[in-house]
């Protein structure tokens, strides 16, 4: 476009040379459409002797347009700077442009008459902006000391308030950087910016200085002068000096500020702070150094919140849901820690944009690709290695991202005694995302994620599980005030289990999830007191619960086959963050869920009041592919507000209903790789829950120390459990198998964090307690006999510290410790003797605990030189995962060894386990 | 789906390789009132049914404790009764003999007065065992059965086994010492005949095949350094036919008590089976009574047959030491039980002294009987 106008420009100034005035005096003519000021500048001095004399930077914000024939000097600069603080002083030929003040060039009289004159015309009417949006360059502020003008400049600035709108972004790659803070001290105002590192922000006309944080960014502020609505895109420096730093909150103020509770942000170089088992970042493992996050044990594939169960989180990759988090069974989280960005968890507060489960949602967000240069880093450590290169396709327009990672894990395997040393694992992942700006009003966002898992053993039986999905966003600001994002996507989860140790049994197990989501999501800046979030989504699942093959010319199995299920989960919602003063923030939404359960099926129909149970069938009812066999709604209320009681202290408080249809069916501990996933229908009613909670929020030191308490009393309606021996694959019944269950939690969060210095981390405790209960009528034999029993991941007392000294830019160290109640378990309370050996009778479940769990892990960063520029940088991490080597227990399990019954605690991770990784960056 | 859940198990323990397991004694856990434990399968027909009673003691326990004294009685649905006898300690036995009832069930009165009564259940026939055999293992091998029903009507089975096996001790003991005087042995100690009895649950389904056909289902395992075939081994499998819900119940039974372990274990639980206390419905009551008829089958293994990596390794550490002619008494009058002597010493043709042994490296009467089983072949 620009180049348009200089083409413009350029004729015009041809076509007027012929007639162009050489002397002082003469007369100028000249076209001049959106011209910055050296066009306009190059266009007068090329006709007529006139000579410039201005500083650009002060006028890079400056657009000239007019149409003048034969026109003097000084009506031209009279013309071009109408309405603006810039100035001109003529000087025989020599022609100075200022901006704010004038140059007097003549000396100093006492009744001097200047030969310029400034122009000041009072504006009263609202500032418009006339010139098509998209024809208007967004100033990129990238100093600290200028003072960027914002809107249409007049030279007295009308009192009110304006909006200011833009993306902040990093300087080097141009990627965007999202939950950056702006905050603006004169009116003690802050705003993050979302996803796409967009921000809007309403301020007073005027002065203000934006002091804006960014995780992993210097920490930075911009002069502005607001005139009137307008855009600014803001670039970032990265902290190149420290390159391990923990951090968790992007947003030092957001702490006490926002209304949000219960939501924890951290960055990717805080979670490789972390020592992990094996050396490389974990994602997951992170989470569970949180407050309100427990696990049943070491090495687990989920994780539990605030007392919610491991399927009752939404584990979102970029927008797309991903089922099963983990690699090898759990020992590894299935997210490159080169590609991820940073993570979300939302505890309390859930935005009424999710739903769809009742504990949390984890956002999961990927870098974008450097959109100016290629880069690319690797990792190489015991057990896997990763590479991921980026780069822009098209510069500053179109960037890509591609991470992968593999392992080489079968020398552990070799390892084993004789009976597992022929077997095999493997797992890799791949992730891959576009962005491309289309204009400024739009981009477009693609992301693919892949991640297999392979265990074969002794070369028989193979195991393989595996994720895939692929979502496309797109995001359009309508104006200012109102931008979405549109999105769609599949996400896939399988697995698939096959033996063909015994010819007759031969067999192929698989199960998989298909989902198809569409959702569109809106931003309404509506003023500065309220802005408006709305949308719709959309999630059509497909399951296949389960297929049963056989494999071989020999295989006598009997193909089983179980339903496959459909059903169409949508969400409305609409929410609003309110400031109703200064002081006081609410935010409030809705959110209308409606599910359909599809057909084709064919559903039981129980005898009403009666036991689940086969007898209990009155007939079945068949229906046709797509039919509605059944619709739940219900809507979700989403509210939170904040109390400012002084500037660094706030109370909060929240409550917030959700609803869950899809549900994990498990009676293991912990989710097990052959655990199925069975929609709501007409006799599984969804999950549902409430939370309440409140909070106290302060800040202290300039806001580098933040400390908070949460309390929180929740409700969870119609959690499944199971009835003693239930079988919950390739059950064609499941409903006769489940037992609705009733919960309750609650518990206090304390967490203190310090952000910044030589010294950074957190410390948190938590008081908590889950207990669920069995009250479901028509369910037969009843757990405990009714009456409320700990959950399986009930741990009151949890403690855990996260720290990390830099004793220069090049050395650092970590520690984690965390200290936990065990958690319960239900022991044998008798045994006696029955075919032929010694048995054990359990009574109530979950009346015991294991030994209280003690973990602390240590690791040594040594980062190569600090020089900018060279071709790689590289980086060791050296250090010990359970440095004690306390052989905490994941479980204690009575068991028959030749007839006689002993008990045995089973250890994972139960030495010291060193580890080293080499990482490097090109 | 049995080898399923094994590859399962498989799994999990290979993902232990970073983990591990130790002893674990359990805090003090208060033991509720003990609890009748009811096993056995009524056999309709001319063999002798067998129910044993026991009670359910505390973890710490080393006791047995069965139920005697109690009234057994089992009933037809035609109205038949079959009162049973106590035959040994909680071993109650009687014979039923083909009655015209199709349904049988157990009654129990208890010596403290409780009633205790069994659901009735239909009378199975077990089909036959086609065959027993074994495979080669890596490292022993694998005794399997093959059964098939021809109606197609059974598919859930349970066996259980005894083995036999021959075996000798480590020494031959050529002398004995009777009244402190070394005399040469009357009766051989060498050679002997241990048997044991099925400690595991093994159970088999053929609910997912096209027919009711069991095909190599493993029974048990032996190391190929095993003393049970040191030379000729014998197997009695027993077959017994269950219902879909006996199955259950042995299934849960096997997994809270053999399967534990892993990552991924199933919450414990003890499912209760199909007897029922009628004076006090809250008393558990432990077991499932099965009503079918018992197929068995033997089969012999000799060393002859197998590779030559068969050999056994003796499981005492065994030495022999010598005692020069002068010291002979002291050995004489030591207590019986401390050595044995094995063989003699001579040097240029004299007698110079013996070779003494532990008992446990020369007598195999300690560990099974010299009296050859009377199905021995």
């Amino acid at each position: 476009m620009r180049k348009f106008y200089l083409l413009c420009f350029c004729y015009l100034f041809f076509m007027q040379m012929a007639s162009g005035q050489q002397t002082n005096n003469k007369l100028i003519s000249g076209n001049f459409q959106q011209a910055t000021i050296a066009q306009f500048v190059n266009g007068v001095e090329s006709k007529s002797s006139y000579h410039f004399y201005y500083d650009s930077k002060s006028f890079d914000s400056l657009r000239i347009t007019l149409q003048v024939n034969d026109k003097p000097l000084e009506t031209i600069l009279d013309m071009a700077f109408k309405n603006t603080e810039y100035h001109y002083a003529i000087s025989q030929n020599l022609v100075f442009l200022t901006k704010g003040r004038q140059i007097k060039t003549d000396l100093a009289e006492g009744y001097l008459e200047t030969t310029t004159t400034a122009v000041a015309a009072n504006q009263t009417t609202t500032v418009a902006d006339y010139t098509d949006e998209r024809d208007k360059k967004v100033p990129e502020a990238t100093t600290e000391n200028k003072l960027y003008e914002i809107g249409i400049k007049t030279n007295e600035i009308k009192p009110g308030s304006s909006r200011l709108s833009g993306y902040i972004r990093n300087i080097k790659s141009g990627e965007a950087i999202v939950g950056a803070s702006i905050y603006v001290a004169s009116t003690k105002t802050g705003i993050a910016t979302d996803q796409f590192g967009y921000f809007t922000i309403i301020l007073p006309r005027g002065r203000h200085v934006l002091n804006i944080r960014g995780l992993g960014m210097r920490d930075t502020r911009r002069q502005i002068i607001l005139y009137s609505d307008g855009r600014l895109n803001i670039e970032l420096q990265e902290q190149v000096n420290s390159l391990k730093e923990v951090k968790i909150s992007a947003d030092k103020v957001a702490n006490v500020r926002s209304a949000e509770m219960g939501v924890s942000r951290l960055n990717i170089s805080s979670i490789k702070q972390i020592p992990a088992a094996f050396g490389e970042a974990d994602v997951l493992k992170v989470v569970l150094t949180l407050p309100g996050v427990t696990s049943v044990g070491e090495a687990t594939t989920g994780f539990n919140v605030r007392g919610g169960a491991a399927d009752e989180n939404l584990i979102l990759l970029d927008g797309a849901t991903i089922y099963n988090p983990a690699h090898f069974f759990g020992f590894f989280a299935a997210f490159n820690p080169d590609i991820v960005k940073n993570i979300e968890l939302y505890k309390s507060s859930i935005p009424e944009k999710y739903g769809g489960r009742l504990s949390s949602v984890l956002e999961i967000t990927n870098r974008e690709g450097n959109k100016k240069i290629f880069t690319g880093s690797a990792g190489i450590g015991l057990l896997t290695s990763r590479l991921n290169i980026e780069g822009p396709i098209v510069k500053d327009k179109t960037s890509f991202i591609l991470g992968a990672r593999t392992t080489y894990s079968d020398w552990l395997l070799h390892l084993l005694p004789e009976a597992y040393k022929h077997s095999s694992a493997s797992f890799n992942d791949v992730n891959l995302g576009i962005s491309h700006q289309i204009n400024d009003k739009n981009n477009i966002y693609l992301t693919g994620y892949l991640s297999n898992d392979k265990f074969k053993l002794n070369s028989d039986t193979a195991y393989s599980y595996s994720n895939k999905s692929l979502v496309l966003k797109w995001k359009h600001n309508f104006n200012n005030k109102l931008y979405s994002v549109i999105s769609g996507g599949i996400d896939k989860y399988q697995y698939d289990i096959n033996s063909t140790a015994n010819p007759v049994n031969a067999f192929d197990l698989g199960f998989n999830i298909n989902q198809t989501n569409f959702r569109a999501d809106f931003t309404y800046y509506l003023s500065n007191k309220h802005t408006i979030d709305f949308g719709v989504n959309s999630i059509l699942y497909n399951v296949n619960p389960g297929k049963f093959e056989p494999t071989g010319a020999q295989s006598l199995v009997l193909p089983q086959v179980i339903a496959p299920e459909h059903a169409l989960e949508s969400g409305l919602y609409l929410g609003d963050k309110y400031d109703v003063s200064s002081k006081l923030t609410i935010n409030a939404g809705v959110r209308l869920n409606v599910y359909n359960y599809l057909g084709a099926q064919v559903v039981d129909n129980y005898a009403p009041n009666l036991p689940r149970e086969p007898v209990n069938v009155i007939d079945s009812t068949s229906y046709k592919s797509g039919q509605i066999i059944k619709t739940y709604i219900s809507p979700d209320i989403r509210i939170s507000a904040r109390y400012l009681l002084n500037d660094d202290l706030s109370l909060k408080a929240g409550y917030n209903t959700l609803h869950q249809y899809i549900h994990l069916l498990s009676n293991t501990t912990s989710i097990s790789p052959t655990d199925v996933y069975k929609l709501s229908d007409s006799n599984i009613k969804p999950e549902h829950g409430d939370q309440v909670s409140l909070g106290i929020f302060k800040n202290a030191k300039q806001n580098t120390l933040e400390m908070s308490v949460e309390v929180y009393y929740k409700r969870i309606r119609d959690y499944l459990d199971y009835k003693s021996g239930a079988v919950l694959l390739l059950n064609q019944h499941v409903e006769q198998d489940v037992i609705n269950t009733q919960g309750k939690a609650y518990g206090a969060e304390f967490l203190l964090k310090k952000t910044a210095g030589k010294l950074n981390g957190w410390v948190s405790y938590t008081y908590s307690r889950t207990f669920l209960k069995q009250d479901d009528p028509n369910a037969g034999e009843l757990i405990n006999g009714g009456a409320y029993y700990p959950a399986n991941y009930d741990k009151p007392n949890a403690f855990n510290f996260t720290g990390n000294y830099k004793f220069s830019h090049r050395y650092s160290v970590s520690l984690d410790v965390a200290y936990s109640t065990g958690r319960p378990i239900t022991l044998p309370i008798a045994k006696y003797y029955y075919g032929g050996s010694e048995r054990v009778f359990y009574s109530d479940r979950n009346q015991y605990r294991i030994p209280d769990y003690f973990r602390s892990d240590f690791s040594l960063n040594i980062e190569g030189n600090h020089r900018i520029h060279q071709l790689t940088h590289n980086s060791w991490t050296i250090g010990v995962y359970n440095l004690t080597g306390r052989q905490n227990a994941y479980s204690t399990f009575f068991t028959e060894q030749s007839g006689v019954i002993s008990g045995y605690k089973l250890s994972i991770f139960a030495s010291p386990i060193p580890f080293i990784n080499y990482n490097i960056r090109f | 789906m049995n080898t399923f859940l094994k590859c399962l198990l498989y799994i999990t323990l290979a993902t232990i390789i970073i983990s591990c397991k130790k002893p674990y004694n359990p805090p003090a856990i208060s033991s509720p009132g003990s609890y009748l434990v009811v096993e056995g399968v009524i056999s309709p027909g001319n063999e002798i049914t067998t129910i044993r009673l026991s009670r359910t003691v505390k973890i710490s326990s080393n006791i047995i404790a069965p139920e005697s004294g109690a009234a057994v009685t089992i009933e037809g649905d035609q109205n038949e009764t079959f009162p049973m006898g106590l035959d040994s300690a909680g071993i109650y036995t009687c014979v039923i003999g083909f009655g015209i009832s199709k349904k049988y069930r157990l009654r129990i009165s208890t010596a403290d007065g409780q009633q205790y009564l069994s659901d009735f259940e239909t009378a199975q026939n077990t089909p036959h065992i086609d065959s027993v055999g074994y495979n080669l293992t890596q490292n022993g091998l694998q005794i399997y059965v093959n059964t098939h029903d021809p109606n197609n009507s059974t598919h859930y089975y349970r066996w259980d086994y005894g083995e036999t096996w021959q075996f000798h001790a480590k020494y031959f003991s050529q002398f004995e010492v009777v009244n402190n005087q070394l005399v040469i042995r009357s009766k051989q100690i060498y050679g002997c005949f241990a048997s044991d009895s099925s400690s595991n649950i093994v159970l088999g389904s053929s609910a997912n095949l096209k027919s009711d056909v069991i095909y190599q289902n493993p029974i048990t395992n032996i190391l190929a350094t095993s003393e049970k075939v040191e030379t000729k081994y014998s197997i009695l499998v027993r077959e017994y036919a269950l219902t879909g819900e006996a199955f259950n119940f042995w299934t849960n039974l096997k997994k809270n008590t053999e399967q534990l372990g892993s990552i991924f274990d199933a919450q414990p639980s003890t499912m209760s089976g199909n007897i029922h206390c009628i004076s006090n419905p809250n008393l558990p009551v432990l077991g499932y009574i099965s009503v079918c008829s018992t197929q068995s089958k033997r089969i012999f293994i000799t060393n002859l047959q197998l590779p030559n990596n068969f050999f056994a390794t003796y499981p005492y550490d065994c030495q022999q030491d010598t005692v020069k002619l002068a010291d002979l008494p002291t050995i004489l009058t030591a207590p019986p039980g401390i050595f044995d002597i094995t063989t003699q010493i001579s040097k240029n043709g004299f007698l110079v002294g013996y070779f003494i042994t532990t008992p446990i490296c020369s007598d195999c009467t300690l560990r099974g009987t010299t009296t050859q089983p009377a199905f021995w072949k």
